[in-house]
């Protein structure tokens, strides 16, 4: 690795995360820590290509990993997540809670109209 | 994308969609009647005080938004287009005479039993979309979903 000119993927998050299994497998960690094969099998790519979103996405502090026995466990890293937080966080939370609350409540209208039939 | 007027808007618009699994008149519904969408309007926390409202094309909706930390946020909407129960265009600002006030068009899309919404915010300047999302940051606090990501991957790391 040593020596190669970083292209700008491997300097910033935001390029980072413009390419869609990247962000995937961000989305996969989301839910708990997984080790690279489950991510390539669940991402149907090959374990070195998982490898490689997995080296760039440390580069920006997305994701770190830790040997757990002989495992390694890729999860998310908070220190890179921050700035994408506080760059396009507020509104497009803002609203995906509220779709979040409108989905519920969507759910409780449509039992009410099942049963009202 | 572009606007109306065939302007490119990729650095000023915010794009949000959901899949919910409810027929698209249902979910259409729940935009059109205070009563539903005092409900679910605004993130968890978040209540509204609604001072005068009709859903009509021209019509507004003049309301108060509670954060969970008491602070009262001046809200006004106002329907530009109501096509039921395809698209809601709406205005978007803290009161009737906001200059900086945004546009949002919301589609509904039946797919089988479920609904594709989308919400499309396109801000007046690349400048008021940078700035809605810092506001609306700093309406959420370190509330919400991300940012509880963030602090909660970061709790895990201090162990």
């Amino acid at each position: 690795m040593g020596g190669v000119a970083r292209a700008p993927t491997t300097s910033d998050a935001f390029n980072a995360i413009a390419e869609p299994h990247r962000r995937q497998i961000l989305e996969l960690l989301k839910e708990r820590e997984r080790p690279v094969l489950e991510l390539a099998e669940e991402l149907g790519m090959t374990q070195p290509s998982a490898s490689k979103h997995l080296r760039v996405l440390r580069e920006v502090r997305l994701v770190r990993v830790r040997e757990v026995g002989k495992q390694r466990l890729y999860g998310l890293d908070a220190r890179g997540l921050r700035p994408i937080h506080e760059w396009a966080g507020g509104f497009a939370e803002f609203w995906n809670e509220s779709f979040d609350r409108l989905e519920t409540y969507v759910q409780d209208l449509k039992k009410e109209s099942d049963h009202g039939r | 994308m572009a606007d109306s007027t065939g302007q490119v808007t990729a650095d000023r618009e915010i794009v949000i969609s959901r899949t919910i699994a409810a027929p698209r008149e249902l979910v259409f519904e729940a935009f059109t009647d205070v009563r539903h969408l005092s409900q679910w309007w605004g993130p968890t926390g978040f209540t509204t005080t609604t001072r005068a409202f009709e859903f009509r094309e021209g019509g507004s909706w003049d309301f108060v938004m509670h954060g969970a930390d008491g602070t009262d946020y001046p809200n006004w909407i106002t329907w530009r287009e109501i096509d039921r129960p395809v698209r809601i265009t709406l205005l978007h600002g803290d009161s009737a005479d906001d200059p900086n006030a945004f546009e949002s068009v919301l589609t509904f899309e039946a797919r089988g039993e479920t609904t594709h919404l989308a919400m499309r915010t396109v801000f007046p300047t690349a400048e008021l979309r940078d700035q809605a999302v810092k506001e609306y940051h700093a309406i959420e606090g370190g509330e919400q979903t991300l940012g509880r990501l963030a602090d909660y991957v970061e709790a895990q790391e201090r162990r």
